[in-house]
């Protein structure tokens, strides 16, 4: 009976463990996901804190100096209506490009979100590329 | 033709419920000729479904751009391999391509089955007949992989360029084997369920299916993250991205079951657990292929939304109430008198592996799942990446590692002070020493330093089982220490099979804590004639080449990689521009070494003032992940290969599952 009661103890602390470290990595890795209207009316309440925003990349918005590898381009719904202006610093993805749907990961300070990393969607391996928009 | 390709899967369709329902009726009932009926049925099912996979393939082949599926996914310029890949490179081909490996393996299951677990087969029949409906229905009612386009396209969009590449031949195959194999286990579960026989009957049948199943996962995990690491160059192989965790989930419960299964054979232990981890590992496949096609949670592989994953999520839940059910209604029998005897046990040590290996899952599955939960919860979307999957499963890792140190070497029962002591001083010992010396090497305390430390502590006990029986053979049998070696492995295969496979995990921890830990990373724009220094290495970029042809242009950056004031390599890495569909692609450049990979990615370059910007990583260890993927399927082919017994006996007096044509 002791010895049910210690493999019970020991099969507990597994799961206690499991549960905390899980617990604890949520408080601190995660961060909100909104899409760009969720992200436009809530934009002040999280300035300065970690956040990822899904949107389209406005049509004629690009700049992108190879030199300096310095990206500046605005995030918009897909009709390019309400534009949020994104400085990224950085090698350009390969699946960027103007009307691409993408995930911006950075903080949003001043006006603009200062990106860390711009996740671009593949073009998608199941449904055909959609042409035009 | 494809109409014809159609017909066959509304025939397969109607045949796959009939052999469903004959099935069923003559178990109840206990009508042979009915059960007889239903599996020639389940054979039609794949003679039509064959049928379909070949006329799609055809039409691929033909470039018969008047289907929607050729003219989306290939192109008359497509290479032969990547158009025969194009079959599964789609959504509605993939369906099809599960149905047909789902209707392969149940023939293969009737064949082995003829003339042995009779009371079993119909409801096995019955369960893989019912799967294969819903992927049948599918096909025939939702998305068909025959439909026509109003007008032929002249020529096809083409397959994604990121999936034109050697790994989309062998990657999408090898994850599907093991995803559909996992329904074998199931069926027999189910089908043990259903009858009651809840003994050792069912899980000795599916023995070479859960190993089968388990090695074409690894597989194709192992597979999809070398082609992340090579192809999509930034510079890791593996992303905590929904889709890859959807392979990952089934091959962790998978390998829990492996385990504890073994204290189920010896000790009558453990049945509703075991029963549990079948139905969870097919549970999880069909939860995989959900999270892949419904766009519900944002990956890099399932941007779009495809309006099927309503039926993935109402046929999961179809699986989970069934399986819920007979599990519950067989609760009773299920249970057995024997427990865990004692703290200090390999019954223990299996059980606590189990949990973690459980608890990993349950991590990643919360992980994966977070967006949509929080969103239920509370309303907004809260993700977490690859930081959170990183930090709960290193500990849990760590701890996995110094279990399978531990199992495979205690005692049975209980094991005694004097046992503890014969089967750990060496191991531990040696452990010890490498934890010092790794410590005088300055490789700092933390999660790596832990992993090489414990990995030379279970490379140690698996060393010393191979060194005790191969002396005890040698002493009592007088043989050569070679005879005695393969002797030893060759009657017990899955016993020294597993820890062969022991010794490529400990390969794959290594190659993953040392490139998570130590991994060096620089990005810097160079003209011409300069240089940067990464890890040991000094990177000079000397010119850009260009080259132009139809199908794509190339911009390559030429650097010559320098180490102690000697030139060791000149890499290449480059920039393409696809022309059909327009889309750069990154082609990364290796210098691979047993002890480090340089991998260098050309960033950017700017036509006007010539300036490239490199992006360099120095991986240490990386390929022991793929010598150890190595190891593991070598290991898996030594537990699989049948005994001599097995390969003399007839067929039907086997317990275990086998093959008929080796």
């Amino acid at each position: 009976m002791l010895e049910k009661r210690r493999f019970i103890v020991g099969a507990v602390l597994i799961a206690a463990a499991v549960s905390y470290l899980i617990y604890a990595g949520v408080r601190t890795t995660s961060m909100y996901y909104f899409n760009l209207d969720e992200f436009l009316s809530s934009r002040e309440a999280h300035a300065d804190e970690d956040l990822r925003v899904k949107g389209w990349v406005r049509h004629g918005s690009v700049h992108w100096d190879a030199r300096t590898n310095n990206l500046a381009f605005e995030l918009a719904h897909q009709d390019d209506t309400d534009p949020v202006p994104v400085a990224y610093r950085g090698v350009l993805p390969d699946m960027f490009a103007e009307g691409r749907e993408v995930v911006v990961e950075g903080r949003y300070a001043a006006g603009q979100l200062a990106a860390h990393q711009i996740m671009t969607s593949c073009p998608s391996k199941y449904e055909p590329a959609k042409t035009g928009s | 033709m494809p109409e014809l390709g159609r017909l066959a899967i509304c025939l397969a369709l109607l045949f796959a419920a009939y052999a469903t329902g004959v099935s069923i009726v003559g178990a109840i009932r206990r009508r042979r000729h009915l059960v007889r009926s239903g599996a020639h049925a389940a054979y039609a099912v794949f003679a039509l479904v064959v049928v379909a996979v070949a006329i799609l393939l055809r039409a691929l082949l033909a470039h018969d751009f008047s289907l929607e599926y050729v003219a989306a996914y290939s192109s008359s310029t497509l290479p032969v391999q990547y158009t025969v890949a194009a079959l599964w490179g789609g959504q509605k081909g993939s369906l099809l391509f599960w149905a047909f490996m789902l209707t392969l393996f149940t023939t293969i299951v009737q064949v082995q089955n003829r003339e042995r677990n009779r009371d079993l087969m119909p409801w096995v029949t019955a369960t893989l007949m019912t799967t294969a409906m819903f992927f049948l229905g599918l096909l025939t009612f939702v998305t068909d992989p025959f439909e026509r386009l109003p007008i032929a396209a002249r020529e096809g969009a083409d397959l994604n360029p990121l999936l034109q590449n050697y790994w989309m031949t062998i990657h999408p195959p090898s994850l599907y084997t093991g995803y559909v194999s996992a329904s074998v286990p199931f069926a027999f579960a189910i089908a043990a369920l259903a009858t009651g026989r809840l003994g050792d009957q069912w899980i000795r049948s599916v023995r070479r299916w859960s190993l089968f199943s388990w090695f074409f996962l690894t597989l194709g995990n192992l597979f999809g993250a070398r082609w992340a690491y090579e192809v999509l160059g930034w510079g890791g192989y593996w992303a905590w991205d929904p889709v890859e965790n959807a392979a990952f989930m089934p091959w962790l419960v998978s390998t829990a079951y492996l385990h504890s299964v073994m204290i189920q054979e010896k000790k009558d232990m453990l049945r509703v657990w075991n029963m549990v981890l079948v139905l969870l590992t097919f549970s999880l496949t069909i939860f995989g292929t959900f999270l892949t096609r419904s766009g519900v949670i944002s990956s890099v592989h399932s941007f779009t939304q495809s309006g099927l994953g309503p039926f993935f999520i109402g046929f999961l839940l179809l699986v989970l109430v069934v399986s819920g059910g007979l599990v519950a209604y067989r609760f009773p029998e299920l249970r057995t008198a024997a427990t865990v005897e004692s703290f200090l046990s390999r019954e223990a040590a299996f059980l606590f592996n189990n949990l973690v290996l459980v608890g990993i899952a349950f991590a990643v599955f919360w992980g994966t799942v977070f967006p949509v939960v929080s969103e239920w919860v509370r309303g907004v979307k809260i993700t977490v990446g690859p930081p959170f999957f990183n930090r709960v499963n290193a500990p849990l890792g760590v701890a996995l590692l110094l279990l399978a140190g531990i199992g495979p070497a205690i005692a049975w029962r209980r094991a005694s002070p004097r046992n503890l002591w014969r089967a750990f001083a060496t191991p531990v010992g040696a452990g010890l020493v490498a934890a010092v010396a790794l410590l005088l090497a300055r490789v700092p305390l933390g999660y790596a330093h832990a992993t090489f430390a414990l990995g030379v502590f279970v490379l140690g006990t698996i060393a010393q089982e191979f060194w005790r029986g191969m002396r005890a053979r040698q002493a009592m049998l007088h043989e050569s220490a070679p005879r005695a070696l393969s002797r030893l492995v060759g009657k017990n295969r899955r016993r020294y099979g597993g820890y062969i496979i022991h010794v490529g995990v400990v390969a794959v921890f290594v190659g993953v804590a040392a490139s998570s830990a130590f991994r060096v990373e620089v990005q810097q724009t160079l003209a011409a004639g300069q240089e940067v220094a990464a890890g040991k290495f000094t990177l000079r970029y000397e010119q850009i080449t260009k080259q132009d042809d139809p199908h794509m242009s190339r911009l390559a950056a030429v650097v010559s990689v320098w180490r102690d004031g000697r030139q060791i390599a000149t890499l290449a890495p480059e920039k393409r521009f696809y022309k059909k569909p327009q889309q750069p692609t990154t082609e990364v450049a290796m210098r691979p070494t047993l002890t480090e990979d340089l991998y260098l990615v050309l960033g950017s370059y700017d036509e006007e003032s010539g300036l490239v910007t490199l992006l360099a990583y120095v991986n240490p260890l990386v390929s022991w992940i793929w010598i150890g993927g190595v190891i593991m399927a070598l290991g898996t082919t030594v537990a699989m290969w049948p005994t001599l017994a097995e390969r003399r006996a007839p067929a039907y007096a086997l317990g275990a599952a086998r093959v008929p044509a080796d």
